[in-house]
């Protein structure tokens, strides 16, 4: 691949309810996310038929509470481990620590080339702008991260990036980045995704991976995929950099072995993922593949900060996506509109969370749910989404939220008391009465007008037929 | 019991999509070679394991116009572009990858393939084909038992172990699931046993 | 406890609900000091304002009396929202006391054996609300009490009952247009079953549903499952 790919996410413009109204209006997207959320939810449905979920969900959750709960042990384990298999570990601050660690090393060893394997970690962290801006090529190797990469896109799901895609648009990218015609149909698009790639991974000095569990016992990385991607990208290249979200630790290989178990589960309605890869250190002296050195970062980026509070629970997740596809929100307006690497619920929880509440995606993502609790109950290791919506948007702080919150500090003044509760109501049932052209009301003034800029509101109860 | 096993991990896999067969000594590099020879594959990638002289694998694929290749080849695969030739880039992809794995799992179909001197960590993804010789002792029920014994204390954990539960897929065009995105676009695995004779 | 809204919007249903109630024999008493449960603050991110209205439903319900509400959204923020607001505080264990003997309407009747006796012909199709299907758990009392209660009335399920209506409080106007294409989804399933109306236990997606109906002129027609179940003869 000659073609030098310049990464540049777009920043954010538009408010996140303008985002939403754009992704509505957009019949393709909405097609193709109603296929990805039918053919995840068979799946779930396949998996709950052959397998008590309600009790591996259990075992999980109290896994992930314990690990949590005891993650400064866990951690120093796993480092400990990883140093004595001759890996490097690095715990990092925040984004650009890490990055820079990153950035530092490939000029240390002279490399070009970085090869990556999906991962939100370095998702989060913007490493591929870090990447670029240090003169060095970045390729993502996974089909659907690789699509978006050459359409300059942020992921719209956690585990399936390029799920908003049709196989069209995807043809008309892979014929620009290769500069040749492409076949039609779906496994000419991955026969020719695969042999473009496979240039990456002969020539890359570097690869990148994420890390979806490390197991404090032995100091191994586990990374899971589909495609195969990221073996080839931890075993191939001389240096092997794995980006983990310092909360991804678990104690030892029973507890693995089911969170193993269950996050294809809930991910993608299988009950294994086509490959795991089991990483302990680099490769030994008489190995004749695998990376020379192997370096771990582990990231805080603002999760330290969680334990403790009552929002510990956010980092019980696996990344598994489950509460995404569950969400009616994120099935309506997809991934890109939250404009995070983390959407759905789980996203609007941490987005805020990871950026100190600071910033317009802080303010906005938490309210984009109807608290519905769908994402708690598909969630695998039980995390209470539905709860941590609400404590997030306690914790907002713009002058927006301010104002609202003076409003409600008027209606808590007002409904703590009877009297002025039956005088606002009878306000309210005048003001309906007077809004009702014959038991409807079409257009409401001030706080209704966002109501009815959508619905009609029934001014008599039980409303009247429709029609009349 | 080790063909109730050897059924349900076959069971698994073919789910995904990949195939499985119970056989036992004599006859399996008759079956090696006629799999690979229905793959089209022209050579073999042999992972260094007494296992393959044993069932008399490097002969049977010679004589069948199959190159037979012992990891890690006459050189490190990293020198001289190796890997090129290998991943297919220099010429078509035409490598069958043999593995023998640490343990299949029958619950999910699962094999554990561990990565040493004479096993490499990416035979099976580099190759366009897999194929696995599963010695049948080696199955057990659940992932878990696996994972506890291939990193029991006491033992230097090996430095890659890959699960592998099918052939490479990828589901990221359209959520439709599509085979050999990176690593082998087909699993075979044989179960080989003596009790295990070909099921009539 | 009747329910906000309802006493604002749809005294109907407060009045429907008493009816089934002291059909079955049941003492009712609507405490007049009552409010609202302070949902609207809690979930809207005011956690210290719906405090102190919470407050005084907690005064309001004293005692050892069942409490029961024609909507599985308040009842939920009751069972469940106040262990959210008060745990840790001086309310604990009021919230707790009134948390274990608060129950949604239709799970009341069930769970009492109680079998009030409706008139309603027809065919309905049913919405499981959020709160009521998740944060209660609550799926059958409902329909186990429109079986029972109304022998004469057909239920038709509709496709993807289980799933949010988007109506979710201030959600629904901060992003009208997503909690408006959903109405419209459900609205639609409801449609579909060709029941001559739509049940729920919750005005707050009665309203929601039927709001967005009328505005895209899918043919609707709604009432509260209080309302069924309270119809007689005449």
């Amino acid at each position: 691949m000659s073609k030098r790919i310049p990464v540049t996410y777009p920043e954010i413009t538009a408010p996140l309810r303008e985002r939403t109204r754009e992704a509505l209006a957009d019949a393709e997207l909405g097609g193709n996310l109603r296929a990805a959320q039918a053919s995840w939810a068979k799946g779930r449905r396949q998996m709950a038929e052959q397998h008590d979920f309600a009790a591996m969900r259990e075992r999980a959750t109290g896994i992930r509470r314990d690990n949590i709960a005891r993650l400064p042990e866990l951690l120093e384990r796993l480092e400990e481990r990883v140093r004595a298999a001759g890996g490097t570990v690095t715990r990092v601050a925040d984004s650009d620590a890490a990055c820079r660690y990153i950035t530092d090393l490939a000029a240390a060893r002279g490399a070009t080339l970085v090869a990556k394997s999906k991962s939100m970690a370095t998702e989060e962290i913007k490493l591929n702008e870090a990447l670029e801006e240090a003169g060095l090529r970045v390729v993502e190797t996974d089909l659907g991260e690789w699509i978006l990469q050459l359409m300059q896109e942020h992921p719209s799901h956690i585990i399936a990036p390029a799920v908003h895609l049709n196989k069209e648009q995807i043809r008309s990218v892979l014929a620009a980045e290769s500069g040749e015609a492409v076949p039609e149909g779906r496994e000419a698009l991955v026969a020719h995704a695969r042999r473009r790639l496979r240039e990456v991974f002969a020539a890359a000095d570097i690869g990148v991976s994420g890390v979806n569990l490390a197991v404090a016992e032995t100091g191994t990385l586990c990374v899971v995929e589909n495609e195969g991607n990221a073996r080839l990208v931890t075993a191939l290249p001389r240096i092997h950099v794995a980006v983990m979200g310092m909360e991804r630790v678990v104690a030892d290989w029973s507890e693995a072995a089911h969170l193993l178990q269950l996050l294809p589960m809930a991910a993608i309605g299988d009950d294994a993922a086509t490959y795991v890869n089991l990483i302990t250190g680099p490769r030994a002296p008489d190995e004749a593949d695998g990376p020379v050195e192997l370096h771990l970062l582990l990231l805080d980026g603002g999760r330290a900060a969680l334990r403790g509070t009552d929002l510990q629970d956010a980092l019980n997740c696996i990344r598994c996506g489950a509460c995404l596809y569950s969400c009616p929100m994120w099935r309506s307006v997809g991934g890109q509109a939250y404009g995070s690497p983390y959407s759905g619920p789980i996203g609007a929880v941490v987005t805020p969370l990871l950026e100190g509440m600071r910033g317009e995606r802080s303010s906005e993502l938490p309210f984009l749910s109807s608290l519905c609790g769908a994402c708690h109950e598909a969630c695998p290791v039980g995390i209470p989404l539905h709860d941590l919506l609400v404590r997030v948007r306690n914790r907002v702080t713009t002058p927006g939220h301010r104002r609202d919150r003076l409003r409600f500090r008027l209606w808590a003044l007002a409904w703590s008391r009877p009297w002025a509760y039956r005088a606002t109501r009878a306000l309210a049932r005048g003001g309906l009465r007077l809004a009702g052209r014959r038991g409807w009301a079409r257009r409401l003034p001030g706080p209704g007008a966002a109501w009815t800029s959508q619905r009609d509101l029934p001014t008599r109860w039980p409303p009247r037929s429709p029609s009349s | 019991m080790a063909a109730a096993l050897a059924e349900q991990l076959i069971a698994a896999i073919e789910r995904r999509r990949g195939s499985g067969e119970r056989c036992d000594a004599a006859g399996a590099a008759a079956r090696v070679v006629e799999r690979i020879r229905s793959w089209g594959a022209s050579r073999a990638l042999l992972a260094d394991h007494p296992l393959m002289d044993a069932l008399g694998l490097p002969v049977a694929l010679a004589s069948a116009g199959i190159e037979p290749v012992r990891w890690p080849g006459p050189r490190d695969p990293r020198a001289g572009g190796a890997w090129r030739g290998l991943l297919g880039l220099e010429s078509p992809e035409t490598a069958c990858g043999i593995t023998v794995p640490a343990f299949g799992v029958a619950e999910r179909g699962t094999l554990v393939l561990e990565a040493g001197a004479g096993h490499g960590r990416a035979i099976d993804v580099a190759s366009a084909y897999h194929l696995a010789l599963l010695p049948a002792e080696r199955l057990v029920r659940t992932l878990e038992e696996a994972l506890v014994a291939t990193f029991a204390a006491g033992r230097r954990p090996p430095s890659a172990v890959s699960l592998v539960s099918g052939p490479s897929r990828t589901s990221d065009i359209e959520k439709i699931s599509t085979l050999g995105a990176h690593g082998a676009l087909a699993l075979h695995v044989l179960v080989i046993g003596e009790e295990l004779s070909p099921a009539t | 406890m009747r329910t906000c809204l309802a006493d604002i919007a749809a005294p109907s249903i407060i009045d429907a609900t008493r009816r089934v109630l002291e059909g079955c024999g049941v003492e009712v008493v609507v405490p007049r000091s009552q409010t609202c449960c302070g949902q609207p603050g809690w979930s809207a991110g005011h956690p210290d304002e719906a405090r102190r209205v919470a407050r005084r439903a907690l005064r309001a319900f004293r005692g050892d009396d069942p409490v029961v509400v024609p909507s599985g959204s308040c009842a939920a923020m009751v069972t469940h929202g106040y262990l959210d607001l008060f745990t840790g505080r001086p309310e604990e264990a009021e919230a707790r006391q009134m948390a274990g003997r608060t129950l949604e309407l239709s799970q009341f009747l069930h769970q009492n054996g109680l079998r009030p006796e409706s008139a309603a012909r027809g065919s309905v199709t049913l919405h499981d609300s959020c709160h009521m299907l998740r944060l209660l758990g609550e799926r059958e009392s409902s329909r186990a009490v429109l079986a029972e209660a109304a022998p004469g009335v057909e239920l038709r399920e509709m496709a993807q009952t289980d799933v949010c209506c988007g109506f979710g409080g201030t959600f629904s106007v901060n992003y009208p247009e997503v909690s408006g294409r959903l109405g419209e989804e459900k609205a639609r399933n409801a449609a579909a079953t060709g029941a001559d109306e739509l049940v729920a236990c919750d005005l707050s997606c009665l309203l929601h549903i039927t709001g967005r109906a009328r505005r895209t002129g899918i043919p609707l027609r709604a009432r509260h499952l209080a309302e069924l179940l309270a119809e007689d003869a005449a």
